[in-house]
């Protein structure tokens, strides 16, 4: 049972810092990011050659999957999402170029890292273990220095979006547009900045999950379609529905694993139908904006 | 309508039915003939996606009713012996009354809600045919015969596609009359007082509701047409394919079918089959690219959107009737 | 190494670019059809990555003699991108091209949908797909690219049971079709072996982290856990995570992995991870293999060990044609000949021949017979554990 607690805390750790990034973007420019397994995946690849095949610290691994995906979410913003939010008519055509990216990405992604799966030394050795008569748990080391890293982005991201001004200016924007400019908020400068935060916390979480899954360049539109769920669950566009909801689908997924076993291969059929079957009740999620 | 539209009508007509298939017929392009099939099966489904953005939804979970009207028509011919020209419709029947049920209370959701539960919508379509025994479970269902003759009176209307001559030709004639009702009746919907009322639910849902449309109603209709059109591609293409998996609808295809709908330009009737036309052939002659396929093909696609946000029918040619 | 693709990358634009070489000889065109963009991108890469490799082997040694003709290999590519309407889309594509031997699809789905076209228009196929109608009567077109799993399962089981007293088995596979028919094809012929299934359990393909998929598997304890159609990428994952949770049974896959990614996924946590490797081992391979090796390397940069059965495939297509060069375009006389057909096995040390098998599986020949190599993982390097024969 502790097992399974554990084993969804750093699935939901995990998913609420993809959730993250997605949502934050999507909060400022309404914009569905398809693309963004695929910066997750960019992300872990900079990690791992940094770490992994150049041998540098980990940390500088991170860093570098931070500043370069920093840079692709400003670059991406300004030349191509910027200009086609301003010439069309219908708000959804992002979508399609959301997706056009998504593919890009996969298609660079492939042919400059290979089809192949790829590891890096664990970041710790050791294995942490409880086991009394009432409680069995088995946790490596690299994870749970992972989770506590994770938990530390998640906070840091919350105090920042709290209280420093660039935060509060991107909440503004999120939650009243037109006032927010009237404000004298820039929503060109905020809303680069918000879509690059969003593709660094994507590329950050990659770089993290590195040390413990790997990375692959098939795996960015799952990861995205994962992300939606979580998203979904939360709400849209809020911070803390981003956090709950990938806290919940990774809490979820690891009950539903152990429940559900005994009835066939109808955990995920479960989750997904009970996902839909919430979501008609609340439409807005958990505490999501109410138009999405 | 005017002059001009007829004519236009007309000459489409002409193109599709007699000009295209006999220019693949005399350069021998049999492949070519099968992705010709396979742009106006797609652009059915399609349609049937632009329908739901026409009343303002993203619907990402068409593939789910294409797989069930392929599972539905698959069961019907396999294990009933029913024909494959009775099961076509009972496809469609049948993926429009399940999408009343399922619309019922997703319709209710907007924006990113309606796009992320109708994507879930094509996983659970997977995991359900993936589960269920009537299915075949992950083995699927193989084996699916060709089209029988179809007779009425004693009176040969549709021949035997098991012994046709040309099986592609059979199928392309099969893809493009679909086609062609699918959008006759798409464009007649939109032009009719019904079309005003969808667009009204476009602008604004609540002042539609204030005025006295039924919003409930028509969404769930709108939404039942648009999987109608689903289940009638699926079925076809399951047929032509002989076989149907759990997974012959993927998540991927859901996405796709929104893109033609983008590309082609959510304001136009004719958008998803151009949108169709534009991304697989463009996708197929990109074939001599090699590993290089993907690349060009998304930096075409991202250069497209940049240009033409709001489609490629955006580009007034002339004679191009906005509706 | 990032470097090197890229600069890869520029030279085959530029490649794609420039006119096709002049060719003294008649061009032979092989096709292929199977998967190589997305999740499973790797499955038909290193397919396509052999039939490159040995084609551009046999053209720059002068082609290959077909009935008094000399004809250089061209490999026709199509990805599939593991959609059945493109996989169809595909075959007639090959049709189009004039081509009758063609390798692939990699997945049930896409082999079941290219197989009307290629039925009716001639077309020999090698999908390396499982599904036993495929290759039973009244198929005739296709034929098994390797070892399937329930020829190799039971082999495996069979021998753990006898030399390591294994007696539960766990089954955990992805929960999508190939891998889900695959995990039923093992739990059946583990129960014939008269083991206790203790479970059998699917995961998403989407899923990276395994400890929560295998926490429960791990609790019940089972001598061996089965990754039924494993994905190369997906088993270091299981495994690291499996022998994190201090699961201590064997662990055993039927589809070929791959050691480097074993390497940095699972480091000496994949140690005794049992699989059926490629059709080759360092013991019984040739120099020819070698040299193969060698050229592919050179080419692609890293070997795989998949690819000692992938090579296969275009080996038995010309040395079949070659044995009866009117086959080159009349695909009957090619099936005709597959019941007697033997030529000597270039890839393997001493008199091993070339010959189709399958007939206890499909009750005809319609399999690629290669050597079925089971290996151990040990420190990066697979070792042979035994090596035997499906007839």
């Amino acid at each position: 049972m502790e097992q399974i607690i554990f084993n969804g805390l750093f699935l939901g750790a995990q998913y609420a810092l993809i959730a993250l990034g997605l949502t934050l973007i999507f909060a400022l420019m309404n914009v569905l990011n398809f693309a963004h397994g695929q910066m997750y995946v960019l992300g872990g690849y900079m990690t791992y050659l940094v770490y992994g095949h150049l041998g540098l610290p980990f940390y500088l691994g991170l860093l570098a999957s931070a500043v370069t995906l920093l840079i692709v979410g400003a670059l991406i913003e300004k030349f191509l999402f910027r200009p086609v939010i301003r010439k069309s008519v219908r708000e959804e055509s992002t979508m399609l170029l959301a997706a056009g990216l998504a593919f890009f990405f996969d298609a660079v992604l492939l042919l400059l890292f290979g089809q192949k799966q790829h590891g890096v030394p664990k970041i710790m050795d050791g294995i942490f273990k409880i086991k009394t008569e009432t409680i069995r748990l088995i946790v490596p080391n690299d994870r749970i220095a992972i989770i506590v890293l994770a938990v530390v982005l998640i906070v840091a991201f919350i105090l920042f979006m709290q209280y420093s001004k660039p935060g509060r200016a991107m909440r503004a924007l999120a939650q009243d547009r037109m006032a927010a400019q009237l404000m004298g908020v820039s929503v060109e400068r905020y809303g680069m900045l918000g879509f690059a935060l969003g593709a660094m916390l994507a590329g950050v979480v990659g770089g993290l999950l590195v040390a413990i899954t790997g990375v692959s360049s098939g795996i960015g539109g799952p990861i995205s379609i994962k992300a939606f769920l979580m998203v979904m669950i939360g709400g849209a566009g809020v911070v803390p529905g981003a956090i709950a909801g990938g806290f919940i689908l990774g809490m979820l997924e690891s009950v539903g694993l152990t429940t559900l076993r005994d009835y066939g291969d109808i955990t995920y059929l479960v989750i997904f139908a009970a996902l839909m079957i919430f979501l008609s009740i609340r439409p807005n999620g958990l505490m999501g904006k109410p138009w999405g | 309508m005017s002059k001009k539209f007829l004519f236009g009508v007309a000459v489409f007509l002409l193109i599709m039915l007699v000009l295209v298939p006999q220019i693949l017929l005399a350069t021998d392009r049999k492949d070519l003939m099968s992705v010709a099939t396979s742009i106006a099966l797609n652009s059915i489904i399609a349609a049937g996606v632009w329908l739901t953005f026409y009343i303002g939804r993203i619907n990402i979970g068409q593939g789910a009713f294409a797989l069930l009207g392929g599972y539905v028509s698959a069961i019907l011919i396999v294990h009933y012996d029913v024909s494959f020209w009775l099961s076509l419709p009972l496809a469609g029947l049948a993926c429009a009354v399940a999408s009343v049920l399922i619309g019922l209370p997703i319709l209710r959701l907007r924006g990113v809600y309606f796009a992320m539960v109708t994507l879930t919508l094509t996983e659970v379509g997977r995991l359900l045919a993936q589960a269920l025994s009537l299915t075949g479970g992950p083995k699927g269902i193989t084996n699916i015969p060709p089209p029988g003759a179809l007779e009425f009176f004693g009176l040969t209307i549709i021949p035997d596609f098991a012994e046709l001559e040309n099986l592609r030709l059979g199928y392309y004639y099969l893809a493009v009359v679909l086609m062609i009702i699918c959008f006759a009746g798409m464009w007649r919907l939109v032009n009719s007082r019904l079309g005003f009322l969808c667009r009204s639910l476009q602008q604004n849902e609540e002042l539609a509701s204030s005025i006295g449309v039924n919003v409930t109603h028509l969404r769930v209709l709108a939404y039942a047409i648009s999987s109608f059109c689903g289940g009638i591609g699926g079925a076809v293409f399951a047929s032509i394919v002989q076989s149907i998996y759990p997974n012959t609808f993927p998540i991927q295809e859901s996405v796709n079918y929104m893109l033609y709908c983008f590309l082609g330009g959510l304001n136009y009737v004719f958008g998803p089959m151009l949108g169709t036309g534009v991304l697989y052939l463009g996708w197929d002659f990109l074939f001599i690219l090699g590993q290089y396929q993907l690349l060009v093909y998304s930096t075409i696609l991202i250069i497209l959107i940049l240009f033409l946000p709001n489609g490629l029918l955006s580009v007034r040619l002339p004679g191009m009737k906005r509706v | 190494m990032k470097t090197k693709n890229f600069l890869s990358l520029v030279a085959g634009l530029a490649l794609t670019m420039s006119p096709t070489a002049f060719a003294a000889n008649d061009t032979l065109k092989i096709g292929f059809v199977g998967v190589t963009s997305g999740a499973k991108a790797a499955w038909g890469i290193s397919n396509v990555r052999c039939m490159q490799t040995r084609a551009k082997w046999i053209n720059s040694e002068g082609g290959v003699k077909i009935g008094g003709k000399t004809y250089d290999i061209e490999i026709i590519t199509w990805d599939t991108q593991d959609n059945t309407t493109r996989a169809r889309e595909g075959m007639e594509k090959m049709v189009q091209e004039g081509i009758h031997y063609v390798v692939g699809p990699n997945t049930d789905p896409t082999a079941a949908a290219v197989r009307p076209v290629a039925e009716k228009d001639g077309v020999m196929y090698f999908p390396y797909a499982f599904p036993k109608e495929l290759y039973s009567q009244p198929a005739s077109n296709a034929v098994l690219g390797m070892i399937a799993n329930y020829q190799s399962g039971p082999a495996i089981y069979k021998h753990l049971k006898e030399n390591n007293g294994v007696k539960s088995v766990a089954f955990l596979a992805a929960n999508e079709s190939d891998a889900l028919s695959q995990r039923a094809g093992g739990v059946s012929a583990a129960k014939h072996l008269g083991l206790k299934i203790i479970a059998e359990d699917a995961y998403q393909s989407d899923t990276r982290d395994f400890a929560a998929v295998v926490t429960p598997i791990v609790e019940e304890e089972p001598d061996l856990l089965v990754l039924s159609g494993v994905a190369g990428g997906t088993a270091p994952l299981i495994i690291r995570a499996a022998r994190e949770l201090g699961y201590e049974g064997f662990i055993s896959a039927e589809t070929a992995q791959d050691a480097e990614q074993l390497k940095e996924g699972a480091g000496s946590l994949a140690n005794g991870f049992i699989s059926v490797g490629g059709a080759s081992t360092p013991e019984i391979r040739s120099a020819k293999m070698e040299e193969f090796i060698r050229r592919y390397t050179e080419d692609h940069g890293k070997y795989d060990d998949e690819s000692n059965t992938k090579v296969y495939a275009l080996e038995y297509i010309l040395e079949t044609l070659k044995a009866n060069p009117t086959a080159i375009d009349d695909v009957d006389v090619f099936q005709n000949a597959m019941d007697d057909f033997e030529a000597p096995n270039p890839f393997i040390k001493g008199d091993a021949k070339l010959r189709y098998v399958g007939s206890t599986s499909f009750g005809q020949k319609r399999q690629v017979g290669v050597p079925m190599v089971v290996t151990e993982y040990r420190d990066g390097k697979f070792e042979t554990l035994f090596v035997t024969n499906v007839d």
